[in-house]
């Protein structure tokens, strides 16, 4: 999918629309212009244009959230009690579509994730997920030491020094966890200044490249951390 | 999830597990892994320099029932076989033999690619040009 040149005035990703009702021509607003109905959410519309944001993953939290609540308030079941059906129903729809596009926005890991789906950089089950090469040693090696914990406990031998041992390598692998987070964070930092200097295309799907394999390396390590703790607590 | 009985036969008699001297020189190790399962899968193979036959093979996977399965079927296969010929060994016909079903398809696209990471590394220990890495695991989903 070609990446639309970033507008400084209005987000990416709004296509024009007209009213249900006054077939008057709608543009990004979740109310028509000229008449005042509440809109459907209009195809291809992402969860960044829903609040007027750009397709920036630094987003003011203060921001998203005021934005939230002005439009949880507009779009409310209880202001369309007297309208029609077709009305209340949408109200209902937008309302839920509100709360999926605030939830997902809100984290910085769900935002570029869900940045990275919605342009076809990363979809489930047809991205090749590579585990990090230079880890693959130390997984082994961590696996191992679980195995060894386990069958130790079954035989109700000393765990203690097991324990330990695997207790050190989570920290490891935690601390690997926090470097994976702050190179998320700087690729981030770069795909927002990019979108500010007008890169090109290439540029920016190189970015998004990137940021999909750190996603793959973050969710390994982080099924790895979450496992030897379990593992551990049951020791 | 239901495995079919071929996965929870390997599963329950895994063939060859252990492992080979990763030192000697005729012996080629492949370690690959799955991010999003967390699955690691060690393959190692003993190769007659001269013959080019599959002498041994040892598999250690930490995983699912299905990687497990599909490493051990792994295992039986190369055995016997020539290094090209266990190269064109292919994950679909792990996945036709095993009966994976299609959220498991990639335990058999990490043994396809534990062999040829394997052989690969015994070409590198041989002296000879590793063959170009041919990942079109994105075909099989």
């Amino acid at each position: 999918m070609p990446l639309s040149q970033p507008q400084t005035k209005r987000a990416e990703g709004v296509p024009v629309t007209s009213c249900w009702n006054c077939k008057g021509a709608v543009s990004g607003t979740h109310f028509c212009g000229a008449c005042g109905k509440i809109q459907p959410l209009p195809a291809g519309m992402d969860y960044f244009a829903f609040f007027g944001l750009p397709r920036k993953l630094t987003i003011e939290p203060a921001a998203l959230d005021g934005q939230f609540h002005m439009l949880s308030w507009k779009l409310h079941p209880d202001n369309f009690v007297r309208a029609s059906e077709f009305e209340r129903n949408l109200s209902l729809q937008r309302s839920s579509e509100l709360n999926d596009a605030y939830r997902t926005l809100r984290e910085p890991l769900s935002r570029v994730e869900y940045l990275l789906e919605f342009l076809n950089v990363r979809k489930e089950g047809t991205t090749k997920q590579q585990a990090p090469p230079e880890l693959l040693e130390e997984v082994f090696e961590l696996n191992e030491w679980l195995d060894e914990l386990r069958e130790t406990r079954t035989s109700g031998g000393e765990v203690a020094l097991l324990r330990g041992r695997l207790d050190a390598a989570a920290g490891n692998f935690q601390a690997k966890l926090t470097e994976v987070d702050a190179e998320l964070a700087a690729l981030g930092a770069q795909w927002d200044a990019a979108l500010d200097s007008g890169a090109d295309e290439a540029k920016r799907t190189a970015l998004l490249t990137r940021m999909s394999e750190v996603l793959n390396r973050r969710s390994y390590i982080r099924n790895l951390v979450d496992g030897v703790q379990q593992e551990i607590a049951a020791a | 999830m239901a495995y079919s009985e071929k996965v929870i036969e390997h599963y329950n008699n895994p063939r060859n597990v252990g492992s080979l001297d990763k030192a000697d020189p005729n012996v080629g190790t492949g370690l690959v892994g799955a991010p999003e399962c967390g699955d690691v899968m060690k393959l190692q193979m003993k190769v007659n320099p001269t013959t080019r036959v599959i002498e041994e093979a040892k598999f250690k996977t930490f995983g699912c029932g299905s990687a497990i399965a599909s490493s051990s079927l792994a295992t039986e296969w190369v055995k016997g076989k020539t290094v090209e010929e266990a190269l064109a060994i292919k994950n679909t016909d792990i996945v036709r033999e095993l009966a994976l079903p299609p959220v498991k398809i990639h335990c058999s696209v990490l043994a396809e690619d534990a062999i040829k990471a394997a052989l690969g590394d015994w070409k590198k220990k041989q002296g000879e040009p590793e063959a170009a890495k041919t990942v079109e695991a994105a075909s099989a989903h």
